[in-house]
């Protein structure tokens, strides 16, 4: 997925803040998996801005589909 | 004719022969092998330990109660500590991850070995969320929306 992710973050800098958490190292990986109940990787979760949960994204997606949930927030 | 039969017989009778030696090794040395979720509450059960081959992160978000973490890229030099008599079942997100460390707990000599293949995606029993010790985080934006990725290296 890292190429997908990192296409998009480009495109939606500045639109969108991606942060990219690596569940085996990032210290806050297990608090935060466990804050959004993330079972397995990758998952996506987005947050409009006001830091609303909008949608989670398990598993693999299209760029297409992850870009539609980027489109889609507010 | 009869050596044309024989050869055949012989190599029906080694086919047959690498048939039984290729399950032996696909099913391990020793007891075990896979199991379905009624299989896993069975061996939980009879006080099998269960084992968490995923992530720290994914354990945390949920997992099978009573189950304990042992993230795949440490499996191997936790369990060398480990009683190799003892049952162990094991379970992932998918069952792709458990097979690998079944397999590994397997060649270091442990008997009996229990893959849940399933993983979390078939589970169909009680999940446990959360971590017991550290309180769900605040999660701010900066005014824009945020995206979160939850990924591994592995």
């Amino acid at each position: 997925m890292a190429p997908v992710v990192d296409r998009l973050k480009t495109e939606y800098e500045g639109k969108v803040e991606f942060r990219l958490l690596n569940a085996d190292t990032d210290p806050d990986a297990a608090s935060l998996g466990a804050r959004f109940a993330v079972q397995y990787v990758p998952t996506f979760v987005l947050l409009d801005s006001d830091g609303t949960q909008r949608d989670m994204i398990v598993g693999e997606v299209s760029e297409d589909d992850l870009r539609a949930a980027l489109d889609a927030l507010r | 004719m009869r050596r044309v039969r024989s050869g055949l017989r012989a190599m029906a009778l080694i086919a047959t022969l690498g048939a039984v030696a290729l399950v032996a090794a696909c099913s391990g040395s020793g007891g075990g092998g896979v199991v379905d979720a009624a299989g896993l509450r069975e061996l939980q059960a009879d006080g099998v330990r269960v084992i968490d081959v995923r992530t720290a992160g994914e354990f945390a978000g949920a997992r099978i109660p009573g189950a304990e973490n042992v993230p795949i890229a440490n499996a191997a030099a936790i369990a060398e500590a480990w009683d190799r008599t003892a049952p162990v079942v094991l379970y992932c997100a998918t069952g792709e991850r458990s097979a690998v460390v079944a397999e590994t707990l397997r060649s270091m000599g442990f008997e009996e070995v229990y893959d849940y293949s399933g993983g979390m995606a078939a589970w169909d029993g009680e999940v446990e969320y959360g971590t017991v010790a550290t309180a769900a985080p605040a999660v701010t934006t900066s005014g824009i929306p945020v995206l979160y990725e939850f990924y591994t290296d592995w």
